[in-house]
């Protein structure tokens, strides 16, 4: 079974070439959504959302509209992307490619970064032209980037987010060196994963936080 | 020299207040569509950096393509990765906020591609994860990538070997059997002779290789 992917925003024309390229698709997921305090910008999702729908029915293509409660927040839509590649994956299904032209701006990088992460096939739609143009991906899990005890640490870090934990606290809960853990933390500073914030009561410490985005980083095994 | 590339529309004043005040920097690189540069916004910005002495650069990318894009912004990073002087690498960043959404998205993959830190500033501030040690450049040997550059855009396999030399035969041909596996590279048989042309990957990695330069 295959299944397209998509981002859609007003124009339907941004997503429907992609199912006429792609052959055999059996199901297309889409996301979509709307600034619901502009009205004109709600009834023109809505009618993309419809518009796509109807074409799916008439060429017999399952269709899936994810409604995102908030096309602005990057790291949700991100993660809601990347949750139901993985689960179409895991059910033996093939992801033909993910066309990330429409959408809002965070709703579409958001896409292309899950794309990246995961080397999915991705392409453009060309604003005028409707050709699609395909991204060259290098298929790589960036996760293999983390080495066992970097991925330890960040876990670690993801599990006591809400906590305020510094370097020698981290050595102690985690049974390392600290200068193993600061070896550590080094690295995941330089890799983007972390990042030391001043300590909110002793100017003398550093608490260890770890990015936003990291969650997406981790790969399968979190 | 820490520089702050930011994708740049004339709409865009808050999305680069709020990089600018984030994400620390001494020069900023302001990438959007000719004429941004003209724009009340841009004004406002070019006041505000004149006052820490450095003067705000603005580089003009145009068009639809966003392959070419994508060359356009990594073009920018990699000028500002060395400095030109000691040829020692600097501190690059990118805000992916501004200008359109193409030039928004081509900014991502290009931060991909050259290996610096790039963030979302809408709002809140979101660091991506782009992996410094992840470029093409760290993900391939030094001789797969001698033998991408021999290949271009494309030669007969005895021509690729004879000048993969001093290197074996046989270690020449275990790297185009490597290059293929990545799919970075394509067999074709013409007039009975075997050729190998680069795939889109693969020539995606000899443009990042090029900009990336040497390591250091």
């Amino acid at each position: 079974m295959v299944v397209v992917f998509g981002t859609l925003g007003f124009r339907p024309k941004s997503l429907i070439p992609t199912l006429k390229s792609t052959p055999g698709v059996d199901k297309l997921v889409f996301y979509c959504g709307s600034d619901k305090s502009d009205p004109d910008a709600v009834k023109k999702v809505a009618d993309a959302r419809q518009a796509v729908l109807d074409y799916c029915k008439t060429m017999r293509i399952a269709a899936e509209a994810v409604d995102l409660e908030d096309p602005f927040d990057f790291k949700n839509i991100a993660l809601r992307i990347r949750r139901d590649l993985r689960r179409h994956r895991s059910e033996g299904r093939e992801i033909g490619i993910f066309n990330i032209a429409g959408g809002t701006r965070p709703t579409s990088a958001a896409a292309l970064l899950v794309c990246i992460l995961e080397g999915i096939p991705t392409v453009y739609i060309h604003d005028l032209t409707y050709e699609e143009i395909r991204l060259p991906m290098l298929r790589m899990e960036y996760s293999q980037v983390l080495s066992n005890e970097e991925r330890e640490i960040l876990r670690f870090l993801l599990n006591n987010r809400d906590k305020e934990i510094t370097e020698v606290e981290l050595a102690a809960r985690i049974s390392k060196h600290k200068a193993t853990v600061n070896h550590h933390i080094k690295n995941l500073i330089a890799k983007g994963a972390v990042r030391l914030d001043k300590h909110p009561k002793d100017a003398r410490k550093k608490i260890v936080r770890v990015e936003d985005s990291t969650e997406l980083l981790l790969g399968e095994t979190g | 020299m820490r520089t702050l590339v930011s994708t740049f529309g004339p709409e865009d004043l808050e999305r680069v207040i709020t990089a600018m005040r984030a994400l620390p920097y001494d020069r900023m690189v302001l990438v959007g569509e000719p004429g941004a540069d003209m724009s009340e916004a841009f004004s406002q910005l070019k006041s505000v950096e004149e006052f820490s002495g450095h003067r705000l650069e603005f580089q003009g990318v145009s068009g639809t393509d966003f392959l070419g894009l994508v060359d356009d912004v990594s073009q920018v990073i990699s000028s500002r990765l060395r400095d030109h002087e000691t040829g020692a690498r600097q501190d690059v960043s990118i805000n992916i906020s501004g200008g359109s959404k193409l030039l928004g998205d081509a900014a991502l993959f290009a931060a991909f591609r050259m290996g610096v830190s790039a963030y979302l500033c809408d709002g809140k501030v979101v660091k991506l994860p782009v992996v410094s040690g992840a470029t093409p450049r760290d993900r391939f040997t030094s001789v797969q990538t001698k033998l991408l550059g021999v290949i271009g855009v494309g030669c007969a396999l005895d021509e690729a070997i004879e000048r993969m030399k001093p290197g074996s035969r046989q270690a020449s041909e275990r790297v185009v059997r490597e290059l293929k596996k990545a799919s970075l590279i394509r067999a074709d048989v013409k007039e009975g002779r075997v050729f190998l042309i680069p795939t889109d990957e693969g020539c995606e990695v000899l443009r990042a290789l090029t900009l990336l330069g040497s390591p250091g």
